[in-house]
């Protein structure tokens, strides 16, 4: 007889059953909480590991070029103007001016002060269309014109009041002066923004100027040899006119001279300077923490002259006067309407700032639009005889195209070097610091550099880090990969095709299944011995192509994409055998008892029907091991990949290396600049395999919709 | 050597369409069926009914040796199709299947359009007529064309779990076989639905020979002609209990056994 359960208590009513459930409910809640935090962190450490790397692969850089690309330039013109005939030098300009006026087929050109000084004789040649006058020099329209500067620094004008007196005087009176001495004023803008520039740094206005009088202390002053008569006549006129009483003494020995002892030995006050101060002048003066301040005085115009008597002669282009200095023998090859008369040259000797000017200006493109033989003579007259041959065997010289010849160029002569990195956060957050650091790196620019970026993706190979790219690794990976693929899909869905449709259960079909079960569980370093014995050393006559006459001795060993791409193959292999038999379980037996009922032989129904419906499963397992087998490294290091190669596969029997391989090639370098590129590659790396398990998996949900 | 259709074997055995001798199957050591005879007469509808476990479906299978996709199962004994055992070394299964059709229990299109599921197993056993004609043919005969003719390219599934049944029954036919056998066809449908296979199946055995196998007996006592009773030994082999003419078998059972399942004393 059965017993009343609702009144034995044997079930929870009432208020107890109400608390039972929302204990359940609890319980429920716990584990959904668990599951939704567990989800969260496997998201949060995804997104900071990808960050991470991200961050390693952004950031400044300090880089250092062995050789200046601009000075490259500057010289190799500089020499092919001084090698060209008929072509007189001269440190002496009123010889130049001489040689010039005498010859109606001559052409030269100097400063401007001794232009005016023949102008009787000479003919000073409009720039494309812009007169050597002193209007357009001052306003910048001349391409000659040239500021003449003063240097110093703030700690010198704070320290030494006869100094900022006498800077202070030099200013105000810089426009006169330099007219006075036969050079052009400086533009009124210019005279106020130097002005300016004094009383901030000397910390007076122009009315309280006077209280640095009366003055004395001597000056030092040493620089160029182009700005020393306006300064000798400004000292002059300083202790002629005001209450001084120092002594004021005055080097030449050059612009870069004044800077040296300006900054380094800091034995004089101001420098005289012909140009600006560069990259590497600055970087001296950091170095002895002196800030240098410039004021423009004055402005030079260098003026390209003919002969009065020339008569045809009134203007030149920039184009016509790169002809005229280098490579045209003859004024009519210039212009068809010149004579036939050879081109007489008459230019500053090779020591001049003058000639280093001119040619700046008029030849100073950069080195990546230069044309293909001038980049060809740079590249020759700077590497050895014994590389450009090397380099001429790789591939002629002659037939490579100018972009090549460039990144030549770039890669032997110029030869940039990160000397220093920093990661993004450090680039946004530690600016000063960075910057301060990369002033104290000689010859070093800080530059933001993206790792990542198209030339990385598009460049084999290099040692050097900012030449560096993964081309080779990536067209290695898919190659490998695809060779993996191409083993494993046909013969794993055949496999599971086997197992599942059509094992009878034998002694011989178990012993094959519980192999391939255990073959997933194997370390992926044996199947690299694996493929080591096999495919290299026992099959290497097959694997290197030796066997199809397609060997190349280099690579003749056996360790070429074939066995890389078996060996991954067959490491890959149980997994695709593995899922495919999944999938093929997983279709429904009424399919094939139709097919079957319906008087459909065995494979018929296997092929028309077993097959596309587990073609979603399949191709499943297939991304999974297709993303392993592009992820692989270790088989591979064993099979024998090639850790350092730049030459691209070119087919089955080439030596390789694959994107993997090149990142952990790169992670062991002490370098931090190859763990930057390694950073770089991962993100390569991940995008790649996005990429290809976004298409499967697009593809496999396009086969899902067919039915 | 070919087993023979009914159209050109003419009357090769007279009265019946398929018969069982001596049919005994086993399970790996489980003897499922013992000693089966059967005689399937020609163009009539014989139910197999009984208990569950009994075995019926077992027998049914057995004569379109579709018990040979068991890994494990074994048969002995005879079915004569034609006077031909199709259990013989020299005949082929996937033969026998195309004269031998089959519908089971639960409806199972291809995941195809409708237009392929009728046109596949044609396409297969090498039909070589108008395809379009063949597939209203047996649209038609399944008493599905009127409901499916303008939406053949949909799949299979787009249908109701009865269209999908006729859909199925309608595959059966355009292969042209001797028998078609029902596994519980309507198990899965509603009454309505049921009905109209019923009613399909009334209409197919003027052409055709059905062996349905049901675990309802309205149905058995409505639709066939012959009904063959199994039931289970303790140590649960099936065996043919009682086999006769429908209504008599349901108005007078001979057994004892065949009359308490009837009445509805057991199963």
């Amino acid at each position: 007889m059965a017993r009343d359960l609702r009144s034995n208590g044997a079930y929870p009513e009432g208020s107890s059953y109400a608390s039972f459930v929302r204990k359940r409910r609890r319980t429920g809640t716990f584990f959904r909480t668990l599951f939704l935090l567990a989800t969260v962190l496997g998201i949060v450490i995804l997104a900071v590991l990808i960050l991470d790397v991200a961050n390693s692969a952004f950031g400044y850089v300090a880089v250092q070029n062995r050789v200046d690309p601009e000075r490259l330039i500057d010289s190799y013109f500089k020499q092919q103007m001084l090698s060209m005939p008929r072509t007189v030098t001269g440190e002496d300009d009123v010889a130049l001016a001489e040689g010039v006026a005498a010859r109606p087929g001559a052409i030269g050109f100097f400063g401007y002060g001794y232009y005016q000084d023949r102008a009787d004789a000479l003919r000073g040649l409009a720039i494309d269309g812009v007169a050597p006058a002193a209007q357009n020099a001052a306003d910048g329209g001349y391409l000659l014109a040239r500021p003449l500067f003063l240097y110093t620094s703030q700690s010198i004008l704070r320290s030494q009041p006869q100094v900022s007196a006498f800077v202070n005087f030099y200013l105000n009176n810089a426009a006169d002066v330099a007219e006075e001495v036969g050079y052009i004023r400086a533009s009124q803008a210019d005279l106020a923004d130097s002005l300016a520039l004094w009383e901030r740094a000397a910390g007076l206005t122009a009315s309280t100027a006077d209280t640095l009088f009366p003055a004395s202390g001597d000056i030092h002053i040493a620089g160029s040899s182009t700005v020393q008569p306006i300064t000798r006549r400004m000292a002059e006129r300083f202790q002629a006119e005001l209450p001084y009483s120092g002594q004021i003494t005055i080097d030449g020995g050059g612009t870069l001279a004044g800077f040296e002892r300006l900054c380094r030995a800091r034995d004089i006050d101001l420098a005289d300077a012909s140009r600006a101060m560069e990259r590497p002048d600055a970087a001296v003066c950091r170095n002895n923490r002196i800030e240098p301040l410039a004021f423009q005085v004055a402005t030079d115009a260098v003026t390209v002259v003919a002969s009065q008597q020339n008569e045809f002669l009134t203007g030149v282009t920039r184009e016509q006067l790169r002809q005229i200095f280098i490579g045209a023998e003859r004024w009519s090859e210039v212009d068809p309407s010149w004579p036939n008369t050879p081109i007489l040259r008459f230019i500053p000797g090779e020591a001049s700032g003058t000639l280093d000017f001119f040619v700046a200006q008029v030849f100073g493109d950069s080195l990546e639009e230069l044309p293909k033989e001038h980049l060809l003579a740079i590249l020759s007259a700077n590497i050895s005889a014994g590389r450009l041959r090397a380099l001429n065997a790789e591939q002629a010289l002659v037939e490579r195209t100018q972009e090549e010849i460039y990144e030549l160029v770039v890669s032997e002569v110029v030869r940039p070097n990160v000397v220093e990195s920093w990661s993004f956060t450090e680039s946004l957050f530690n600016k000063a610091e960075i910057e301060a650091e990369v002033a104290t790196i000689p010859n070093a620019v800080l530059e933001f550099k993206a790792w990542l970026n198209w030339d990385f993706v598009t460049s084999p190979q290099s040692s050097n880090p900012t030449l560096a790219g993964i081309r080779t690794a990536i067209l290695g990976s898919l190659f490998v990969t695809l060779i993996a693929f191409l083993v494993a899909v046909p013969l794993g869905v055949g496999a599971a095709t086997y197992l599942e449709e059509y094992s009878k259960g034998t002694k011989l079909d178990g012993i094959i299944e519980t192999n391939i079960n255990n073959l997933a569980g194997v370390p992926s370093i044996i199947y690299g011995l694996l493929g080591l014995a096999v495919f290299v050393r026992f099959f290497g006559q097959l694997t290197s192509g030796v066997a199809f006459g397609a060997a190349d001795p280099s690579t003749a060993n056996g360790r070429t994409i074939l066995s890389a791409g078996l060996t991954l193959g067959l490491l890959i292999l149980p997994l695709v055998i593995i899922n495919g038999r999944e999938a093929i379980r997983a279709v429904p037996k009424a399919f094939r008892e139709a097919a079957l009922g319906l008087g459909a032989t065995k494979w018929q129904a296997t092929w028309t029907h077993v097959l596309p419906n587990a073609m979603p499963g399949i191709l499943t397992g297939v991304i999974l091991a297709v993303s392993r087998a592009f992820g692989e490294t270790a088989p591979l290091i064993v099979v024998g990949v090639s850790t350092f190669i730049v030459v691209d596969p070119s087919g089955p029997f080439s030596k390789f290396t694959t994107l993997p391989v090149q990142i952990y090639q790169w992670t062991s370098r002490p370098q931090e600049e190859f763990q930057r590129l390694a950073a770089a590659a991962i993100l390569v790396l991940l995008f790649l395999l996005i990429t290809l398990n976004a298409t499967a998996i697009f593809l496999r949900n396009r086969l899902k919709r067919d039915y | 050597m070919a087993l023979n259709n009914s159209s050109n074997g003419a009357a090769a055995n007279g009265k019946y369409a398929a018969e069982a001798h001596n049919l005994n199957i086993y399970y790996g050591g489980f003897q499922a069926v013992r000693d089966i005879n059967l005689s399937i007469e020609r163009q009539k509808i014989t139910a197999l009914i009984g208990p569950s476990g009994c075995g019926k479906s077992t027998v049914l299978r057995a004569f379109n040796r579709m018990n040979d996709l068991i890994p494990i199962a074994r048969t002995e004994g005879n079915v004569l199709f034609h006077g031909k055992n199709i259990y013989d070394a020299d005949v082929d299964a996937v033969e026998v299947r195309r004269r031998v059709g089959m519908v089971f229990q639960k409806p199972n299109p291809f995941p195809k359009s409708i237009y392929e599921n009728i046109s596949w197993g044609a396409k297969i056993n090498g039909y070589k007529g108008n395809m379009d004609d063949l597939v209203e043919d047996a649209l038609r005969s399944a008493a599905l064309w009127d409901e499916v003719k303008d939406k053949l390219k949909q799949s299979g599934y787009s249908l109701s779990g009865g269209q999908q049944q006729r859909l199925c029954i309608a595959r059966a036919i355009a292969i042209k076989p001797d028998i078609i056998l029902m596994d519980e066809p309507c198990s899965a449908l509603d009454p309505i639905a049921t009905l109209r296979i019923e009613e399909l199946m009334k209409e197919l055995v003027e052409r055709y020979t059905i062996i349905i196998v049901t675990h309802n007996m309205q149905q058995a006592a409505r639709v066939s002609d012959y009904t063959a009773f199994f039931t289970v030994t303790p140590d649960r082999t099936g065996y043919l209990e009682e086999f006769g003419v429908t209504k008599q078998m349901f108005t007078s059972p001979a057994s004892k056994v065949t009359e308490d399942y009837i009445t509805g004393r057991f199963g």
